[in-house]
């Protein structure tokens, strides 16, 4: 059982980035009107957007069931659940037996099930194609997610994902090649798993009309937006907290959260900004060939682990 | 004991000779009441036998000065298998009263006394030659046995059954110079018929006389070269090939040739490799004639030589060493026996009802008639090895022993391997059979089909009941 | 109580319910109450069996038997009595279902039926205990004859054809089956298994035992390649039967492979397992590629059946390679998470299929395109079916999950010291293994969708009802257990653990610590499902309350909006399908599914040759009559017309015959 610092560090955990979470949609949102030479809404904009839509009428397709009612609380609990368990501020994660690796990738697995399936529930047909390409990505992007860690964890000496940080800060992990090709494997796939052109299948502004999102409104589709700003900041914190560690708190001490906090907040805002650019200068990658991508992905993480059996 | 023998023989040629005098309606029911002596009479022998601690006894009968030329043994192996000859001899004696009838839809007949007289001296011979104890002895039941089978063939009086009838005769009287030739060797070196006074044989005429039973073993029980007469023989009415073809006749020759080899005292290898080659080639050859036949009766007959040369394999197996191949090879006998004879009786059971026994326009035989569809499945099933019926705890016997000393010879391991995978093919026929035939929706042939008469009726059902618990009885006497 | 007394009073329940069931075939109500009875008492007295030897010490029971070579023993120890366990539970649940499902096949048969699923679960049940070779076969057999004939019970043309080849297979595995036990015999000398421990086979017989038994056992457990009757027998059978066959039947299969690789021959070598492992990938991998392909509700869950088999087998695989190389925490870690699934599977499966032979029992239909929005229809049913699902995608914190996650690990603690092999495939198989999973849930997400969620898309769909109580108590019953199996994981798995080390001959390793689930070394790695559990629910309180909240002035939700379809007015028939749900992934793994087709190719290619073989052999027919018994018969009416000359038909000719001869004589005599 965690002791009282480490949950009160979790609890501190989930509440800043469920409050961070639009904010760092405000910011792409601003870095893609800048690079538009637009003046766009603010960075809080967002967070207005939010409220507004809790005070709407929530609209229901008749075709839809149960689960189109609960995936807006499913989803957002899943994800506080794995940002309980990432290593975020400390190095080790805050609770234990909720970070390992494996069970983080299986509870966005969670997350992803009901997304897809309140999709289906909708009735709708956009909505069923959304969540069809959002599990066939999910297939696409999982295997280099495990294998990539894989490599981390068997250098490590540990599945924990705070194991492996840990080993990453401490420069303990005796393949430096092997890791630092692992990381950019990760990162493909973090940045499929994101949802950003050229990658986001699910939505597919153009045509899909948002994917599984579609018939979707008022509180219900203000939750599960904020759920997915709240995953693309996970899905970066879980990148940050495995593979670039350097900084994190030691211990559970004010300041060395406090420090942690900060370098945390410039490394998110260094990716996003990384990702922005990249974002708005493609086009999306066409769905038939996202298979050539991956196997991009595929190729890196088993490039790192045919580094790792060679031990160089 | 000896007399209980004697009276299992002579009993049935008593009937016999009555019914020659008797009336044709009258046939019948004599033909059936002393197949039912002769039963009374080997059971009760069988009990006394194994009350009295299964010793085995023997009695000159003829004798020629201090030359025995026929005499008649009581042993395990013998009371076993003439249980089951007499057994479904009168069971078919039964079956035959309900077949031959004017509501035979394939060959409506009266059941003349011909027919009767010759079944039961086909039942006394069978014991004759199951009891005897001299090479000469087993030549004059061979020789009875083989007479009766071209009269019994040759029944329905058709040229190719008369063809047919004497295809038998001449191809198993050639194989009977086999016998001959063990007879004239044994006597030359030993003085006398007697089968023990084998195993006094010097090692040369022992493999002379032991190969030359072989060769009448294939010829009476159709194996490779033997065998064309069998699938032919299948012009001979239904209950004449269940129990000629499937319960006596062909098991005379896996008889004899357990019988050399018991009384042999130590067979040479030679014997045994000949035996196994012989054995698996057949099993081979009959297994690929299966495929293209629709006619049951021919198909039951391949099988017939198949399920003899897995006999015919433990018993060669058995020369080698294993005892335990040679009990599974006489269990397979009694099983083969009873399970065979049930599923010829239900190709009559089927020409009777449905006028056909073509397998291709036979189809949802459970639905008209659940007798006959579960006695087909439970044959098919007893026949290929299928626990809990009869047929698997003997073939496991075979196979074990053939293991067993395999390791020893390695060669022989191929052989017994090419066995397991014939035996997977048999079973994979008869179960697309079974799926053909029995499930489903009646064909227009089985739609329109005739109620079973309850004589036919009983003797399926005890034959089922026997194809569950024939292996158990087998083991449990043979120890 | 002694657990051979249980043991032996649900045997003789089973059977005397059987033949009850057959004797009362005219009475159907009776008869399906009987064996409905008759197999749920046999299941609890077998289930508490089972219990009570998982922990006990081994118990033996020895007769003579009637066969005099093969005493008649029966053994429980751990692995078996957590097989018994398994198997009377699901039978126990399954009867519960068989009493209201039943009544569907009312008139076809349901004496025969009771009859046929009593002697399955028995013969099932003495397979696991049996300790002697001999009547460990003859109950192999008998289960899968017993099975037979209730994959061809409702005799159509695909059920007989199905079952055809279900039982070839079958006993072409125990064949091999045969063959290796008789290898091993021949070490031994008896058929006892007990003597098969204490003289093991050594070598390359070795090898070739683990081989044939591989095969026979595979055979039977649905693993690639000798998988193809599953898909055909699974759906063809009823639903109750369905859900014994995949969920206690092809795990006898790998119950087989551990005795004969870790029992009965000693553990072996580092090859083994690897073959194991990567045949349990490949199945993994294949069969949910397949099963997304289907839009047949049941072949669905029989090829996920197959996935699951392989993710077992993974964990077999790891506990094989880790016990000979001399790694005690792998093999034991390997084998704990394989028999986990093992338990799972046998959960998650039998809900499944209970839950589709629920919406088969209503709709009359097995293709899934016919279904949808059965779950405002049948609400207990859609509810039990997502849990099964759920699991089924190892869901966290459901019982799926934590088998996946100590199969994880040990294929993790094995990809840490091993030979160069086994340090290169277990990652691979880790890899597959996560491919699995994500290919796992959008194939259940599929499932449920199409059938439970959206619009109905028939008349029937439309009119579904609830079905009746028991059976609705039978799938929840099996619900709560996957639930328990994954929140209670911590007091589960260190028994499981002590089954595995038991069977290994290992000594015991750490897998909980209170509420914490840790793989033999808290350093590794750590999880706690309750945990999960609780955080989720708790935290799930958050986004309700920030709703509750707002909620002040709005207004109540209406259901009336129909979803949008860029203006055209929505129609059933626009909403996605089960086809084209998994269109993308028949198109990204192609190939996959081109092996499929190019061995039905194949397949059809042998059967032109066999048929060509076949009019050869009837050609051949006459070969002996035509060339040994028609030139004799010629030669002998040839010489017979030869001869004929010498009569002469003249008397006069005759008398000269006779001079001659007496002339011949007095010239012989006189010299």
């Amino acid at each position: 059982m965690p002791s009282f610092a480490q949950l009160l560090v979790a609890v501190v955990q989930v509440l800043v980035l469920v409050a961070a979470a639009p904010l760092v949609s405000g910011f792409m949102r601003v870095l893609r009107a800048k690079m538009h030479t637009r003046h766009g809404p603010g960075p809080l904009q967002d967070y207005r957007d939010l409220f507004k839509l809790m005070k709407r009428q929530d609209l229901r397709p008749p075709a839809s069931g149960f689960v189109f009612k609960i995936m807006p609380i499913v989803m957002p609990a899943a994800l506080m659940v794995v940002a309980m368990g990432t290593p975020i501020l400390t190095r080790a994660t805050p609770i234990p037996a909720i970070g390992d690796l494996i069970t983080t990738i299986y509870l966005f697995a969670l997350a992803r099930f009901f997304f897809a399936l309140s999709g289906i529930d909708s009735g709708s047909s956009f909505a069923g194609v959304g969540a069809s390409r959002e599990l066939t990505l999910g297939v696409l992007v999982e295997p280099v997610m495990l294998l990539s860690l894989f490599v981390a964890a068997l250098l490590a000496g540990s599945t924990n994902l705070g194991e492996i940080g840990a080993a990453v800060a401490d420069g303990r992990m005796h393949s430096a090649a092997a890791t630092l090709l692992a990381g950019c494997a990760f990162a493909f796939a973090c940045y499929v798993e994101l949802g950003k052109l050229p990658y986001d299948m699910a939505e597919a502004e153009q045509e899909l009309q948002e994917g599984p999102l579609t018939e979707y409104s008022g509180p219900s589709l203000a939750l599960i937006k904020w759920s997915m700003s709240l995953k693309q900041l996970l899905v970066v914190a879980w990148f940050i907290g495995v593979f670039l560690p350097f900084g994190n708190a030691a211990d559970t001490s004010l300041p060395a959260l406090a420090l942690a906090f900060v370098v945390f907040v410039v490394k998110v805002v260094a990716i996003f900004f990384a990702v922005g650019i990249v974002e708005n200068s493609v086009a999306r990658a066409r769905f038939r060939l996202t298979p050539r991508h991956s196997w991009l992905g595929v190729g890196v993480a088993s490039l790192a682990f045919v580094f790792y059996l060679a031990g160089l | 004991m000896i007399d209980l023998a004697l009276a299992t023989i002579l009993l049935p040629v008593l009937g016999a000779v009555l019914i020659a005098l008797a009336p044709q309606p009258a046939a019948k029911s004599i033909c059936r009441f002393f197949a039912g002596l002769a039963l009374l009479s080997v059971l009760y022998l069988a009990y006394g036998f194994a009350a009295g601690g299964k010793v085995a006894t023997e009695r000159a009968f003829i004798t020629l000065g201090d030359v025995e030329i026929v005499g008649f043994a009581v042993d395990t192996v013998s009371v076993l298998v003439a249980v089951a000859v007499v057994a479904i001899g009168f069971l078919v004696a039964i079956y035959s009263g309900g077949y031959f009838d004017v509501g035979n839809r394939e060959h409506a007949d009266i059941g003349r006394r011909r027919f009767w007289a010759f079944l039961l001296v086909f039942i006394g011979a069978m014991a004759g030659l199951v009891f005897t104890s001299t090479l000469v002895g087993q030549l004059v039941f061979f020789e009875i046995t083989g007479a009766c089978s071209w009269a019994l063939i040759g029944y329905y009086e058709k040229p190719k059954a008369l063809a047919s009838a004497l295809k038998a005769l001449i191809i198993t009287h050639i194989a009977s110079i086999g016998l001959y030739v063990a007879a004239s060797v044994l006597f030359l070196d030993t003085g006398t018929f007697s089968l023990s006074a084998i195993a006094q044989l010097p090692t040369g005429a022992k493999t002379v006389v032991m190969l030359a039973i072989l060769v009448a073993a294939w010829g009476k029980s159709a194996q490779l070269p033997f065998h064309m007469w069998l699938p032919d023989a299948m012009e001979a009415p239904t209950p004449v090939s269940a129990y000629l073809h499937a319960a006596s006749m062909v098991k005379v020759g896996v008889y004899i040739f357990a019988r050399a080899l018991m009384s042999s005292g130590g067979t040479p290898e030679i014997v045994g490799w000949v035996g196994t080659i012989m054995a698996v080639v057949t099993l081979v050859y009959g297994f690929v004639m299966y495929l293209p036949q629709a006619d049951l009766k021919r198909l039951l007959a391949y099988s017939t030589i198949t399920q003899l040369a897995y006999i015919f394999l433990g018993l060669s197996l058995s020369v080698f060493g294993s005892d335990l191949a040679f009990k599974g090879a006489i269990a397979h006998i009694f099983n083969h026996a009873f399970a065979k004879t049930l599923f010829f009786l239900i190709a009559g059971s089927l020409s009777y009802t449905a006028g056909t026994r073509m397998l291709p326009v036979l189809r949802g035989i459970l639905a008209k008639s659940p007798v006959i569809g579960i006695g087909f499945t439970v044959a098919a099933l007893a026949i290929t090895g299928v626990p809990p019926f009869s047929g698997f705890f003997s073939k496991f016997a075979i196979f074990a022993g053939g293991f067993r000393v395999a390791d020893a010879h390695p060669a022989l391991m191929i052989l017994v391997v090419v066995a397991l995978l014939e035996s997977v093919g048999s079973f994979a026929w008869f179960l697309k059979w079974v799926g053909w035939s029995v499930p489903g929706k009646p064909s227009e042939t089985m739609a329109a089909a005739a109620p079973l008469p309850a004589s036919m009726r009983l003797v399926l059902i005890v034959l089922i009941v026997m194809a569950v618990c024939s292996s158990f009885v087998a083991t449990a006497w043979l120890g | 109580m002694n657990p051979f007394a249980l043991l032996l009073t649900s045997l003789a329940i089973s059977v005397v319910g059987a033949f009850a069931s057959l004797l009362a075939a005219r009475h159907e109500a009776t008869a399906i109450r009987l064996a409905g009875l008759a197999g749920g008492l046999a299941g609890a007295a077998g289930l508490a069996a089972g219990l009570a030897a998982l922990t006990g010490p081994v118990a033996v029971l020895d007769v003579v038997g009637p066969m005099p070579f093969a005493r008649f023993v029966l053994r429980l120890d751990p692995l078996s009595g957590l097989m018994v366990a398994v198997i009377s539970g699901l039978a126990l649940v399954a009867s519960l279902y068989s009493l209201a499902y039943v009544r569907e096949y009312a008139g076809r048969g349901v004496g025969p039926m009771g009859f046929f699923m009593n002697l399955f679960i028995a013969s099932m049940i003495l397979v696991v205990v049996a300790d002697n070779a001999f009547w460990f076969l003859v109950f192999f057999e008998m289960m899968s004859l017993a099975s037979y004939f209730l994959v061809i019970f409702d005799q159509d043309d695909e059920a007989v054809s199905a079952g055809f080849l279900y039982f070839l297979v079958a006993h072409a595995g125990s064949v091999a089956i045969m063959a290796a036990f008789y290898l091993m015999a021949d070490a031994a000398g008896s058929f006892d298994f007990a003597a098969f421990r204490a003289h093991p086979l050594q070598g390359t017989a070795a090898s070739v035992a683990f081989l044939l038994g591989l095969v026979g056992f595979g055979a039977k457990a649905g693993m690639i390649p000798l998988h193809i009757w599953l898909p055909r027998a699974h759906p063809a059978a009823p639903s109750h039967a369905s859900a014994l066959m995949s969920g206690v039947m092809i795990k006898i299969g790998v119950f087989g492979i551990v005795k004969v690789a870790i029992d009965l021959l000693g553990g072996g070598v580092v090859w083994w397992g690897l073959l194991v492992l990567a045949l349990g990938a490949i199945s993994s991998v294949l069969g949910v590629v397949y099963a997304l392909a289907e839009h047949d509700i049941k072949k669905l869950l029989a090829y996920h059946s197959v996935e699951n088999v392989g993710i077992i087998l993974l964990g077999v695989g790891t506990g094989m390679i880790g016990l000979a190389s001399g790694q005690p925490l792998v093999a034991v870690l390997g084998l704990m998470a394989g028999l986990y699934h093992l338990v799972n599977h046998a959960v998650f499966k039998g809900l499944l299929f209970l839950g589709a032979g629920s919406v088969i029992y209503r709709m009359h239909t097995k293709d899934m395109e016919e279904m949808g929005g059965l779950a405002k229809t049948m609400p207990w049913t859609s509810l039990s079916f997502l849990v099964g699902a759920l699991a089924i995608s190892a869901i966290p914190p459901l019982n799926g999950f934590v088998s996946e996650w100590y199969t994880y690990q040990a294929l993790f603690a094995a990809a840490f010291d091993g030979t160069f092999l086994v340090r290169f495939s277990t990652p691979i198989a880790a890899t597959l293994l996560a491919l699995t999973g994500a290919l796992a849930v959008m194939c259940f997400v599929k499932a449920y969708g199409v059938i439970f969620s959206g619009a109905p898309r028939s008349h029937h769909a439309a009119e579904a009802r609830e079905v009746p109580a028991t059976m609705v108590a039978a799938m929840l019953l099996l619900a709560a257990a996957c639930v328990a199996l994954g929140l209670a994981a911590p007091l589960v798995a260190p028994v499981l653990g002590s089954v595995a080390a038991a069977t290994l001959h290992l000594p015991a390793v750490t897998f909980a610590d209170g509420a914490i689930l840790l793989p033999g070394d808290a350093g590794r790695a750590v999880l706690s499902t309750p945990l999960i559990a609780l955080l989720l629910l708790g935290l799930a309180a958050l986004p309700m309350l920030l709703a509750a909240v707002f909620a002040v002035g709005r207004r109540i939700p209406r259901t009336t909006a129909a979803p949008w379809a860029c203006g055209y007015l929505p129609d059933g028939h626009m909403t996605v399908s089960a086809g084209s749900f998994a269109q993308p992934i028949r198109m990204f793994f192609a190939p996959l599914y081109a092996i499929r087709r190019s061995a039905d190719g194949a397949a059809a290619d042998l059967g032109h040759g066999f048929d060509g073989f076949v009019c050869r052999a009837r050609r051949s027919e006459s070969l002996f009559d035509r060339s040994l018994v028609a030139p004799v018969e010629d030669a002998v009416a040839r010489f017979g017309r030869r001869s004929q000359i010498i009569q002469g038909g003249d008397f006069r000719i005759y008398c000269l015959y006779i001079v001659a001869a007496l002339v011949a004589l007095l010239l012989v005599t006189l010299r």
